[in-house]
């Protein structure tokens, strides 16, 4: 690929102009998170003169510790820590049991099921028939209404499937001339060469957990809310948080309220993602190859 | 084995055989099969609903017959046909501008000279697509508020303009809607044509180039056509998707004033059963079902079509 790009001819007007778009991009991608940050940490004074533009005026962390002295806000931290940690983890589990031998073309009935797999990609039931399901089964209410409706996504289960599909199929030849079943080889043999995936899955199905608001909204008592539809609440002026709310200085106020919970709630994210990018970027080609 | 067995005998030998090797993959397959079907494909045989006249607490699949009273039904109301347009002009325009703009990305970073920046710019816009639809729209909000926002704030102290309220102008909800999403997902979507792109043979660039191929000719000739394959797939499953637009954006945008142009298929739905004190679930199940067959013809036909023009298809 480096031999492509020395290979072309020089252009510089060309290449100035994708600089600046590129410098464009960046900028979209970040001056909004700034603005944020820089409203979070600003007095709510400099907020109500408008003085506030992409860095703190008058700093200080009144904002934050008005959002942690809210009792609702932990609560909301602590529900959505369980349900991006135990949604993920059943997620998983689930996926792997189903991908192993999902991966064995060999098998008879598998071509059937990937069949099927594939087509309710494309064709389910919508809204209303999920919603009835989950109330007919008594799960509304309860966090397992979280926990086991998305356990499986097809387009992660592709991925893994694709992944196992790359192991060799000699390793687990040997270990099955070694004495070991199926189970044996998908604990010792599979699971241990299939970390990468699992990362990239596993990431993948705890950002939609994570990032989730709607489910919650429909499924869940409120008490049972995360924090992304405690933020919705906030935003849209069902719930308040502190002296905030009313006009002119609570404005303000209120402002730099919003602006601290969507940063803290969103801090997580930011600060793994540089980690993580390249395990998300490896799930998107492995699931983009045909199934 | 033995030789004196009639054809038909010899065969049971072999299927238990294949049973007694494989039955533990079978096992393995039973409890996230059954999760899946009961997951998946219960909610799909649960469209029934949309034939079936729901009575409360008596299940998903309804207590009676109607035939196609719901979509008759439907299919008289106006509020109906302004949600089904509202979805095709916002699918439609969200397409044209947004499935562009991720190939044009990919082909200018291809072009960056330097790779650290490339891989910085990678890196930064690919982080969008991880943050949550109502951090999104709780940012644009803030940015575009009328009172404090920057942009009514930099307008007001350029052009002395009166702050607009862009969050509830009917007329600013497709072009915020598009751009958030050209915000969320170009660095994403590009991931998928830059790995085709990295992976088209230097030596095509070089017999393009001994033959006089400027940049931009390289780029036309060479760069476009060998992602052509790429492009196709993303298409069919784009147009697959179609009338799926992104529901919990337009969910956090909608207001009763941007309603005229915000209310699409998912949202009205949602309106008339969940969201509503009276809810009618046969009639908004008969208008998901409505709008799923149709994303249904409308991938099996990008899928058709693909295959016939290029030989590409996803299934």
């Amino acid at each position: 690929m480096s031999k492509s790009t020395r290979i072309r001819e020089k252009s510089p007007v060309m290449d100035a102009v994708i600089w600046l778009v590129m410098i464009f991009v960046l900028l979209c991608c970040v001056v909004p998170f700034l603005y944020i940050i820089a409203m979070s940490f600003s007095s709510s004074r400099a907020i109500l003169n408008n003085r506030v533009t992409l860095w703190p005026i008058g700093f200080n962390t009144e904002a934050y510790r008005q959002v942690f002295a809210y009792p609702n806000f932990f609560r909301a931290y602590r529900n959505t820590l369980l349900y991006t940690s135990l949604g993920t983890l059943i997620a998983l589990a689930m996926m792997v049991v189903f991908a192993y031998p999902l991966s064995k073309s060999r098998l008879k009935g598998q071509p059937i099921v990937m069949k099927m797999v594939v087509f309710s990609m494309f064709f389910g039931g919508g809204l209303v028939p999920n919603y009835l399901l989950m109330t007919s089964l008594k799960l509304t209410g309860t966090v397992f209404a979280m926990l086991l409706p998305f356990a499986i996504n097809q387009f992660n289960l592709i991925i893994l499937i694709n992944f196992i599909k790359t192991i060799p199929e000699d390793l687990e030849e040997a270990a099955r001339i070694d004495g070991l079943n199926y189970f044996g080889i998908l604990i010792r043999i599979i699971l241990p060469l299939l970390t990468a995936a699992l990362a990239t899955v596993g990431l993948y199905t705890a950002v939609f957990f994570w990032n989730d608001w709607f489910y919650s909204l429909i499924y869940l008592r409120s008490d049972q809310y995360p924090v992304m539809l405690l933020l919705r609440n906030i935003v849209n002026g069902t719930t308040m948080v502190g002296e905030a709310g009313g006009v002119g200085e609570n404005a303000s106020v209120a402002i730099a309220i919003k602006s601290a919970v969507i940063i803290t709630s969103t801090l997580p994210i930011i600060l793994l993602y540089p980690f993580l990018q390249k395990y998300f970027v490896k799930g998107m080609l492995v699931g983009a190859v045909k199934g | 084995m033995k030789q004196e067995y009639p054809a038909l005998a010899v065969k049971r030998p072999k299927l238990r055989r294949y049973l007694y090797n494989n039955w533990q993959l079978y096992v393995m397959l039973l409890v996230p099969f059954a999760y899946f079907l009961l997951f998946k494909y219960v909610p799909m045989f649960g469209n029934i609903l949309a034939f079936r006249r729901f009575r409360p607490l008596t299940g998903p699949f309804g207590v009676r017959w109607e035939g196609l009273r719901y979509f008759r039904q439907f299919m008289g109301q106006g509020d109906f046909w302004r949600a089904f347009f509202n979805t095709l002009s916002l699918a439609a325009l969200n397409l044209i501008i947004n499935f562009p703009v991720p190939i044009i990305f990919a082909v200018m970073l291809n072009e960056l000279r330097s790779l650290r920046f490339k891989k910085l710019v990678q890196t930064v816009s690919y982080m969008p697509r991880f943050v949550s639809t109502v951090v999104v729209v709780s940012i644009l909000t803030e940015l575009l508020s009328p009172s404090s926002g920057a942009l009514n704030r930099l307008i007001q102290s350029v052009t002395g303009n009166p702050p607009v309220f862009y969050m509830n102008e009917a007329s600013y909800f497709r072009p915020l809607y598009i751009l958030t999403d050209m915000w969320q997902f170009m660095g994403w979507s590009a991931i998928i044509y830059l790995a085709a792109i990295t992976g088209i043979s230097a030596d095509l660039f070089e017999a393009a180039r001994i033959d006089g191929a400027g940049r931009f000719q390289l780029i036309w000739y060479v760069t476009i056509p060998s992602i052509m394959p790429t492009i196709m797939i993303m298409f069919i499953l784009r147009v697959g998707h179609l009338l799926s637009v992104g529901f919990e954006k337009i969910l956090l945008m909608y207001t009763p004033s941007n309603s005229v142009v915000s209310d699409v298929i998912d949202t009205y739905v949602y309106r008339m059963s969940i969201a509503a004190t009276a809810p009618q679930y046969s009639y908004a199940t008969a208008i998901g079902l409505f709008s799923g067959i149709i994303g249904l013809v409308l991938v099996s036909s990008a899928n058709l079509l693909a295959r016939r023009l290029t030989g590409e298809s996803i299934y």
